[in-house]
């Protein structure tokens, strides 16, 4: 039964990922490893580790993915285009580096043991939540009080990243329908040190500041 | 018969080389993203195989900081597409050689 299972779900697990690296929309590989996240937590219960299973699914499969799949969404990300390899001297390396990985993978399933030599499935409470929190709060405390640290820096950093720069900087000047440009990039002349914040927002509001305010409402009639 | 611990390694095995294959395959930067959580997911399988065949509850936590780990990766990781294509206007990490936004 346990083998049966297994087969199954590794069979699922294998494909999914074979799927994650074929397919060139990035959709479709997210929703594929979602199914190897799936499959993988059906093979944490059958190792006996409920709790794994049930984090792998909300986290991965429900947090992390949805996450990813967002990204995607945002960036309106299209089916990658085939393009030339800039460096096609490498294409005989990386087959020899192929080759070697492939001999290492046969090595290791050729040493794959057929015949049952470990009792397993005992009764024990290794996996159960108890357990877990047990081991989290003695001694393995000073690893999950450094993991907060590391969660806190991580919202730090994810904030700082994706923060756009609202106000412009002083040596900045807008031209209106177009983008911010550096203000000697503009007329190199002009000293750099007498132009003033422009501490708006909107183009109108820039030509207001400006004094080149153009007349919208005949604009949008036409 | 069971399944031994050497299938779920073999298993675990493949699953990575699947992860490094595509991390070098891929040329967009999400895809290769995708690839790393799921070497993340082949090195959790081998934990999780090892502590409960030696019925030790150490495997299980390593597994519980990996995914918090890969979390806070998740989000560092996106911000940083997300600044990347913000400048680039592209996702292709040939496009992005440089180390300079």
């Amino acid at each position: 039964m346990l083998v049966l299972l297994f087969i199954i779900f590794a069979g699922m697990a294998v494909g999914c990922a074979i799927a994650v690296v074929a397919q060139r929309n990035p959709l479709y590989s997210a929703i594929s490893l979602i199914g190897v996240f799936i499959s993988l937590a059906c093979l944490y219960v059958t190792l006996a580790a409920p709790f794994i299973a049930a984090v792998q699914v909300i986290v991965y499969a429900g947090a992390i993915m949805v996450l990813v799949v967002f990204v995607i969404m945002l960036l309106n990300v299209e089916q990658e285009d085939r393009r030339r390899p800039r460096m096609a001297f490498l294409v005989p390396a990386a087959v020899g580096m192929a080759a070697v990985l492939i001999a290492e993978v046969a090595f290791i399933l050729s040493s794959v043991q057929l015949s049952a030599n470990t009792p397993t499935q005992n009764i024990s409470d290794v996996g159960l939540t108890s357990s877990i929190g047990t081991g989290l709060f003695t001694t393995y405390l000073l690893p999950f009080e450094i993991t907060s640290i590391l969660l806190l820096m991580a919202i730090v950093g994810a904030m700082t990243l994706a923060r756009q720069a609202k106000m412009l900087s002083p040596r900045a000047r807008v031209v209106p329908g177009a983008q911010v440009l550096a203000l000697n990039v503009i007329d190199p002349r002009v000293p750099l040190d007498d132009t003033k914040a422009i501490h708006v927002h909107t183009t109108t509001e820039v030509e207001k500041v400006l004094g080149i305010e153009h007349d919208h409402d005949s604009a949008q009639r036409d | 018969m069971t399944p031994q611990l050497s299938w779920y390694l073999a298993l675990s095995a493949v699953l990575f080389t699947i992860g490094v294959a595509g991390v070098v395959i891929k040329r967009n930067v999400i895809a290769m993203f995708m690839c790393i959580e799921l070497m993340l997911n082949a090195v959790n399988l081998t934990f999780v195989a090892f502590a409960s065949f030696f019925q030790d509850v150490t495997g299980q936590l390593f597994v519980f900081i990996v995914m918090t780990v890969a979390a806070a990766e998740a989000a560092v990781g996106l911000g940083i597409i997300i600044a990347i294509f913000r400048n680039r206007e592209s996702l292709d990490v040939d496009d992005a050689s440089i180390l300079k936004l």
